[in-house]
């Protein structure tokens, strides 16, 4: 380190000394709360983050901030918090990829179930399962037995290995032991294409990113995989009313904190977000990306994130899907 | 005809006062982020969502969509000054453009790519309204077999246009390729290339790489010779294109609006690619040949028409069929979403008042954009008149902030820094980075369709041969490398004979 | 044998060090069939290919009169990297204002070029302008000063 870089960082440490240490002292919160969304701004996590930033604001009388923090899955945007204090005012929203990534990552940064700790399930959304407009299926178990007695004639797009939208293709065929292809894109839209001139037969697909082709049935759209049916497809049975016992999947969003929260700070945090997400307005504006606001208590999410982590665990080392290095 | 009453529908929603305030705030703001290093279109109109979620659905595009292609004016100046380029698109602007402003020519080049940009602006928007659907059909016969192919067509073409030896300009375009790479792999997800570093897990950013190569090189490589022959003066010539100048472009203009309209409709690097095929074009079809890449006006002209019209006819597939052909066109179906809109086919008949609004609005904006830059080319060219001495801090401060703002990633500082480095040693020995920033971009999207191609194939390779479209680009592609080495082999055989 | 293009010899060296990179490391990935490409198998057929042009260049500098190279200066191309370095280190922990100030200072002093009053003035100039504009005008939440 040369001279100026040292000097600089001695003066950023005694800067920054003091203002650390009486953050605890005055009632929670009394300075702006940071809410990191580990994704790029756009997507759906960045919406129902900063939907969720502003309310908090207006319910906390502190400014709640949205702060995009992109990289590597999510993983990035994670670990900034896990490395913050737990004081509170690093906070970040997350999707299933933060129970996914343990298992199929061969080296993280942090350690989720030490290191961090679930506030609260904020919102759930299941995915929908769309097929090309020309294959002879009308819903989930047609598909999967038609790809049990086509062996190699499906495939299967998603948004990239690990990918909620990859693992659940996964578990379709271990659980009906249909065969299909995965074939991984760059953004789930970028399959479209491929699936209306029929290269790809199936998906499972947010519902964000399905309405537009499932609207004017440029691709038929045939179940979600929620425990009840959606708002979106009121009209759309759910895989599980299908037969197809313990096939549901959610893409839930989860606030997540640094680990040693004072009981305080979390009852507090958690008891803002209750509030807000019993909103009208809120509730508006979750199912404009086909979401359904939540609001858990922090034991609730708990349960429900070590029951999503094993979930996943179990199809990621039955598909042999774990990256090798 | 229906589409001039569509059309004058669409001027009806543009025209309204709340509608032209929000077009100007959108263009003028394109301009600005344009002309900043580092921090693009996709930056700011993902700023800027939240906000559009408040407006109308016309207001929240018309404005977005002005960011979008306001940008690409600005884009062009700071390539043009201070050999910056502020997209992808604008790399082959540098080219002819900086050495331009090295000759005291700033000022018509600026000139030129400002009346490029709108001619091919209001060209190109006149063919979305004629002709969206047909071209929107086009874009779905793109399957992975045809877009490899096309990609393999636009590396070629990248070696075309660099100058000097033709087997460095390979090289080059093979260095962006394995560069490109780096990162995680979609298909097995597997980090390559990262060293282990987290910051390299989504591969380099393209940003903090071209300000390396282009911007912080080019200071480095400027500093130097102002050591040897203390400081560095910028003439300033006239401001304006001269006639000689605007007669000379104007075939190179039109040429260019052709390629990119056709080229931007494809989604995935479709306007950059245009860009590049212009430049290449123009510099095996303008008569007469002699400058290119020592300062040539057409240089500047037919990529700067390129890829402003590739710019506007890439809303053809995110309108029409819900398609994003790139990142800033998702976060406008992102934004169509949330106002309860789901673009597609029926769009056209369903908010008429929205698709023909953004598309006049785009004639507004254009026309709006053309009026704000032309007398800014006056103050931009005064600014090479500011010392050296504080240019060059000014330079190096704004490439930081503006790259440190794409991801707020402290790690893409520590890129840009090895890409100055690299794109120094490049300048000494006469490598011309241009194909290598094509083949950086084009590199992951031309493996991952080449991959996904023989998966959906079952491993069979002829799939690209026995699909037309694919079939099409290889035979150009095959093309191209004739012309490349034909005078290589001519002077072999010459010399051959010789002895 | 004498080399006869110094330009063009080092270009080649040059591309022979990526390749040999681009080599060792995708043999660390696993190649996969023709059919189901390993992602191994691009890098490395690239990694090959840049080797061959990097020989190509270096035979034809010792045939084909070229360029010399003339003298590398480092010293104004590492205190631009350094700079963006220390900006790089310092922007999360020091936020805009104090970051700014200390490259312009390395800058000025590496380089020796203008007088601490023009720095002095361009520092203030810049950090009003870059805050204007990207904090205010485009509501970028960039740290302005040093934060925990």
């Amino acid at each position: 380190m040369n001279r100026p870089v040292r000097a600089i960082a001695l003066f950023a440490a005694l800067l920054l000394t003091p203002m650390a240490s009486t953050a605890y002292a005055q009632g929670y919160p009394n300075k702006p709360i940071r809410l990191v969304v580990p994704y790029s701004p756009g997507g759906v996590v960045d919406y129902i983050g900063r939907t969720l930033a502003q309310s908090l604001t207006e319910t906390m009388g502190q400014a709640v901030v949205a702060e995009n923090r992109p990289g590597a899955g999510g993983i990035l945007g994670t670990d900034t918090v896990a490395r913050s204090l737990p004081d509170g005012y690093s906070v970040v929203i997350m999707d299933p990829a933060i129970v996914i990534n343990p298992t199929l990552q061969p080296s993280m940064p942090y350690d989720l179930f030490k290191q961090l700790e679930i506030v609260s399930i904020v919102s759930s959304s299941p995915l929908v399962l769309v097929v090309a407009p020309d294959l002879p299926v009308k819903n989930f178990a047609e598909l999967a037995a038609y790809g049990k007695a086509n062996p190699g004639k499906l495939n299967f797009a998603s948004a990239g290995i690990g990918t909620t939208p990859h693992l659940s293709g996964e578990m379709l065929k271990q659980r009906t032991g249909a065969d299909a292809m995965h074939i991984p894109y760059k953004g789930i839209a970028a399959s479209y294409t491929d699936m209306m001139s029929g290269k790809i037969q199936f998906s499972f697909s947010s519902i964000a990113g399905a309405l537009p082709f499932t609207k004017d049935n440029r691709v038929k759209a045939i179940a979600t995989t929620g425990a009840k049916r959606n708002s979106v497809y009121p009209d759309l049975p759910t895989v599980l009313e299908s037969g197809a016992s313990g096939f549901e999947v959610d893409l839930w969003l989860g606030i997540f904190a640094p680990a040693g929260l004072p009981a305080d700070v979390r009852d507090k945090l958690s008891g803002a977000l209750t509030t807000v997400l019993a909103k009208p307005d809120l509730k508006t504006a979750f199912a404009k990306v086909g979401a359904e606001p939540r609001g858990t208590t922090p034991a609730e999410a708990a349960t429900i994130l070590k029951r999503e982590y094993e979930k996943w665990k179990t199809v990621i080392v039955e598909g042999k899907i774990k990256k090798d290095d | 005809m229906d589409v001039f009453s569509n059309i004058a529908l669409g001027f009806h929603v543009a025209l309204s006062l709340q509608n032209i305030g929000y077009c100007f705030i959108g263009v003028l703001l394109g301009t600005v982020v344009g002309v900043l290093p580092g921090i693009g279109p996709v930056t700011t109109v993902a700023m800027l969502l939240p906000i559009s979620f408040t407006l109308t659905p016309e207001s929240a595009l018309i404005m977005l969509a002005g960011i979008y292609y306001g940008a690409q004016y600005g884009g062009s100046t700071t390539a043009i000054l201070v050999n910056i380029p502020g997209e992808a698109s604008s790399v082959v602007t540098t080219i002819d453009g900086h050495k331009m402003a090295g000759l005291g020519r700033a000022g018509p080049a600026l000139g030129i790519a400002a009346i490029g940009s709108f001619f091919a602006g209001c060209t190109s928007t006149l063919l979305i309204s004629f002709a969206a659907p047909p071209l929107a059909a086009v874009a779905l016969k793109f399957g992975p077999s045809e877009y490899f192919s096309l990609m393999v067509c636009g590396l070629i073409a990248a070696i075309v246009l660099a100058r000097g030896s033709v087997v460095k300009a390979i090289a080059m375009v093979v260095i962006g390729l394995l560069l490109g790479i780096a990162g995680t792999d979609i298909n097995s997800g597997i980090r390559r290339f990262t060293f282990d570093f987290r910051g390299l897990a989504d591969g380099i950013e393209f940003v903090a790489l071209s300000m390396g190569i282009y911007g912080l090189a080019d200071v480095a490589y400027n500093l130097q010779k102002t050591e040897e022959k203390a400081g560095l003066v910028h003439e300033i010539g006239r401001i304006w294109p001269s006639w000689a100048d605007l007669k000379l472009s104007t075939p190179s203009i039109l040429r260019g609006t052709a390629l990119g309209s056709i080229l931007g409709v494809l989604p995935g690097g479709g306007a950059l690619l245009a860009a590049f095929a212009a430049y290449t074009l123009e510099k095996k079809v303008a008569k007469p040949p002699r400058h290119f890449g020592e300062g040539d006006i057409r240089g500047v002209a037919a990529p700067e028409a390129a890829n402003n019209a590739g710019a506007q006819t890439s809303f053809i597939p995110m309108l029409t069929l819900g398609i994003p052909s790139n990142p800033t066109m998702a976060l406008m179906i992102g934004a169509l979403m949330i106002h309860g809109i789901s673009p597609g086919p029926g769009v056209m008949n369903e908010r008429p008042e929205m698709f023909w609004g953004i598309i006049a609005s785009m004639w507004i904006g254009n026309l709006m954009l053309v009026i704000l830059n032309l007398p800014l080319v006056g103050l931009w060219v005064k600014l090479l008149s500011v010392p050296y001495r504080l240019l060059f801090p000014a330079i190096i401060v704004f490439c930081c902030i503006g790259t440190y703002a794409v991801n707020r990633n402290p790690f893409d500082m520590y890129v840009m820094a090895f890409a100055a480095v690299f794109g120094y040693l490049c300048l000494k020995l006469d490598c011309e980075p241009a194909p290598l920033i094509l083949g950086f971009v084009l590199g992951p999207m031309m493996e991952e369709n080449l991959r996904r191609t023989l998966l959906l194939s079952r491993g069979d390779v002829s799939i690209l041969v026995t699909e037309p479209i694919s079939l099409g680009f290889l035979i150009i592609s095959a093309l191209l490398l004739l012309v490349v080495a034909a005078p290589f082999i001519r002077r072999k055989r010459e010399e051959a004979l010789r002895e | 044998m004498k080399i006869k293009a110094e330009k063009e010899f080092w270009s080649g060296l040059m591309f022979l060090a990526f390749a040999v990179v681009a080599i060792v490391m995708s043999r660390g990935y696993s190649l996969g069939r023709a059919g189901q490409m390993g992602p191994g198998y691009f890098p490395l057929a690239l990694g090959v290919l840049l080797a061959f042009l990097g020989a190509i260049t270096i035979s034809q500098s010792f045939v084909k009169e070229g360029e010399k190279l003339d003298a590398l200066r480092l010293g104004p191309l590492l205190t631009t990297a350094l700079s963006v370095v220390l900006f790089g280190l310092l922007i999360e922990v020091a936020g805009l204002v104090i970051s700014v100030a200390l490259v312009i200072a390395i800058l000025g002093i590496g380089l020796r070029s203008a007088t601490w009053l023009e720095l002095t003035a361009l520092t203030v100039g810049l950090i009003v302008f870059a805050i204007a504009v990207f904090v205010f005008a485009l509501q970028l939440p960039l740290p302005i000063w040093p934060t925990v």
